[in-house]
């Protein structure tokens, strides 16, 4: 695997979407790529960040009550 | 109302998704109020349609189906609708980054605030922004989100693709403005 094969399936090693031995080949591919490891791990955090960022809202607490009385 | 003790035990499972759908509908609709409307006519819907939920399915992606669905036909009255994304070509904001000397690249993401990477979220197109929302923040799988959707898993991995690349180019655009890094290929301003 060269660096642009790498490059082309990060979004799907990112996501843990590829099969066992692609995974194990991109991740062998990260291990000696110095420059794609960085870019992956940059890649990772960025997904952690928007998750995180996303994930602070939450029902609030008056209307998941609103709807239990609806619907249960 | 649930009319029996399956119905109640169905609600209450169903209910377990609520964070999710809100979420969702939230990012959606860019409004509390709306998000509110949006999921309570879900959940309505939800129940009256009990019977085509395979119990042992995914609840989660069944309920977001049914919400996104409804958001399609209410809120924006058509498909075709606010599908457009900006092309910003191969946008990877690791390699800007690099470029302009704003090195550790992961120290900007650290000075990035979470309200605007949400608005980043916000920014994209819904049908981007529904792809980010299901693989990126409630972590479906495409096989899961392109069901959810109604899109070939293809689909989804290109929309994804898309909408990461608008998405950091936001962020970006956001930390040239914010003084977070300079867009003249100078370096990072230092934190303060």
């Amino acid at each position: 695997m060269n660096c642009s094969d790498c490059q082309e399936k990060l979004d799907s090693y990112l996501d843990r979407e590829l099969s066992n031995t692609e995974m194990l080949e991109l991740q062998l591919h990260l291990e000696g790529c110095p420059p794609c490891a960085d870019n992956y791990e940059f890649q990772a955090s960025v997904k952690r960040l928007v998750k995180v960022c996303c994930e602070q809202d939450r029902a609030p607490e008056a209307f998941r009550e609103k709807l239990r009385q609806i619907l249960c | 109302m649930a009319e029996s003790p399956a119905q109640t035990a169905f609600a209450e499972e169903a209910l377990t998704h609520l964070d999710t759908l809100y979420r969702g509908a939230l990012r959606l609709t860019r409004d509390p109020d709306s998000a509110q409307d949006l999921v309570q006519e879900a959940y309505l819907r939800a129940l009256r349609y009990q019977h085509s939920y395979q119990a042992g399915t995914n609840m989660k992606a069944w309920l977001f189906a049914i919400m996104r669905n409804l958001f399609w036909d209410r809120f924006k009255g058509s498909r075709k609708e606010d599908v457009s994304l900006d092309d910003v070509g191969e946008f990877i904001l690791f390699d800007k980054l690099r470029d302009e000397g704003a090195r550790p690249e992961a120290d900007v993401l650290d000075k990035l605030a979470a309200s605007e990477v949400v608005a980043a979220v916000e920014k994209l197109p819904p049908l981007h922004r529904e792809v980010v929302l299901l693989v990126d923040v409630e972590g479906f799988s495409y096989k899961d989100a392109a069901q959810t959707l109604g899109v070939p898993i293809g689909t989804v991995m290109s929309r994804l693709h898309r909408a990461r690349q608008q998405l950091q180019k936001s962020l970006y655009d956001y930390a040239v403005e914010s003084g977070i890094v300079r867009g003249n290929g100078t370096r990072e301003v230092p934190q303060q």
